[in-house]
């Protein structure tokens, strides 16, 4: 009889016991498609702690403008856009790389502005940026900054009312639209882009 | 590239749900096992894995130590697998023809399961659930007293004594036919 079996654990003692552990450990077929497919059908459609999560970490959070950033907003539109509010624009269950959270109006500047916060998930990137019409699409103008955890990158930025067209650049090179944004048409240099609706009430 | 358990449950848990299914695929065969060795017929075991996989997912986030998340995961099925009895007798209840489903955990046609392999099974069937539990972990999944605390909630002393008495009872079914319940 052996004293250890391969794994290092205490043996059996028993040679009818040993026989029958064999028979116990011999591997069972399963159907993995069929089942994997049952589970990740329930996993991907169930409210879950992870989604919780995730959206937490999305989540808006109201931002306090230092008179500095104020100050800028104020310089770089010059326009004064006192009352815009934003539309809200679809989201959907944050899903990996390339989800978005919603665009809310975080904070306005000293002219009333809306700041905009731009969320993008992407766990393995090294950079994010933001591009669009409101920085002439330069990816080094707005950077996304990174979470401590989560993936999340983010960046607040004032936008002026009217329709903009925007995307995220990720790692220098890599154009992505926004997940949660319609798609825009008429394109530019072939890159698909996102956009977005800043609507001053007064003029609804 | 293989990711740890740890890589991806962090890549989960930032809302990649779908790099869940390497975690199902890495586990589903060996906890299938466990599951069908637990409550001896295939649908209870699928019902109770799958239970196990969603719940485990819905609560990735209190996984305390991802790299451990197989022992974590083996904990949820072994609850599950604690509570499947009433779920069974309900069902039971409701008489669902076995025909009726699609099952993903096969078994060997009837005629190729040897008579050895029944005699295992009912003797497995007949050991109380606590003492099966620690017999399977111990010498199926080749756990130690340690991991099987922590899968189990019981402590080590008390899971010696369930594994001794499975293995005697075992043993004096397997080898002398007893046929008495357990206790």
């Amino acid at each position: 009889m052996r004293q250890h079996d391969e794994t290092g654990n205490t043996p059996l003692a028993d040679e009818t016991l040993e026989r029958a552990v064999g028979e116990l450990r011999r591997p069972l077929r399963v159907n993995a498609a069929l089942f994997d497919a049952r589970v990740m059908d329930e996993v991907l459609r169930a409210p879950s702690g992870v989604r919780e999560h995730v959206e937490r970490l999305l989540r808006p959070r109201t931002i306090r403008v230092s008179p500095l950033l104020a100050l800028a907003a104020g310089m770089l539109f010059a326009v004064s856009v006192a009352g815009s509010i934003l539309y809200v624009l679809p989201g959907r269950a944050p899903r990996g790389e390339g989800t978005s959270a919603e665009r809310s109006v975080v904070a306005r500047d000293a002219a009333g502005s809306p700041i905009v916060q731009f969320g993008f998930v992407a766990p393995h990137a090294s950079s994010v940026a933001l591009v669009g019409d409101f920085n002439n699409w330069d990816p080094k103008a707005t950077p996304l900054h990174a979470a401590s955890t989560g993936g999340v990158w983010s960046v607040e930025v004032p936008i002026l009312p009217g329709r903009h067209l925007y995307a995220f650049v990720v790692d220098g090179t890599v154009w992505r639209p926004d997940p949660a944004a319609p798609q825009a048409t008429g394109e530019d240099f072939g890159e698909p882009n996102s956009a977005l609706t800043v609507a001053d009430p007064g003029m609804r | 590239m293989e990711l740890s358990d740890a890589a991806l449950v962090d890549i989960v848990l930032k809302g990649e749900s779908e790099a869940y299914a390497r975690l199902v695929a890495r586990y589903r065969d060996r906890y299938a096992r466990f599951a069908l060795h637990m409550l001896g017929n295939r649908e209870d075991a699928e019902e109770a894995l799958q239970d196990a996989f969603v719940r485990g997912y819905r609560s990735l986030h209190r996984c305390g130590d991802p790299a451990r998340f197989g022992s974590w995961l083996l904990a949820i099925l072994a609850n599950r697998c604690r509570t499947a009895g009433g779920r069974r007798a309900r069902r039971e209840k409701r008489f669902v023809s076995a025909e009726d489903r699609h099952y993903a955990i096969a078994l060997d046609h009837p005629a190729d399961a040897s008579a050895w392999r029944e005699e295992i099974g009912r003797a497995l069937s007949r050991l109380d659930a606590d003492q099966r539990e620690a017999f399977l972990l111990k010498h199926v999944e080749d756990m130690e007293y340690e991991q099987m605390s922590v899968v189990t909630g019981v402590g080590v002393s008390a899971l010696k004594m369930r594994v001794k008495r499975a293995c005697e009872r075992m043993r004096r079914m397997l080898t002398e036919g007893e046929d008495a319940p357990a206790r």
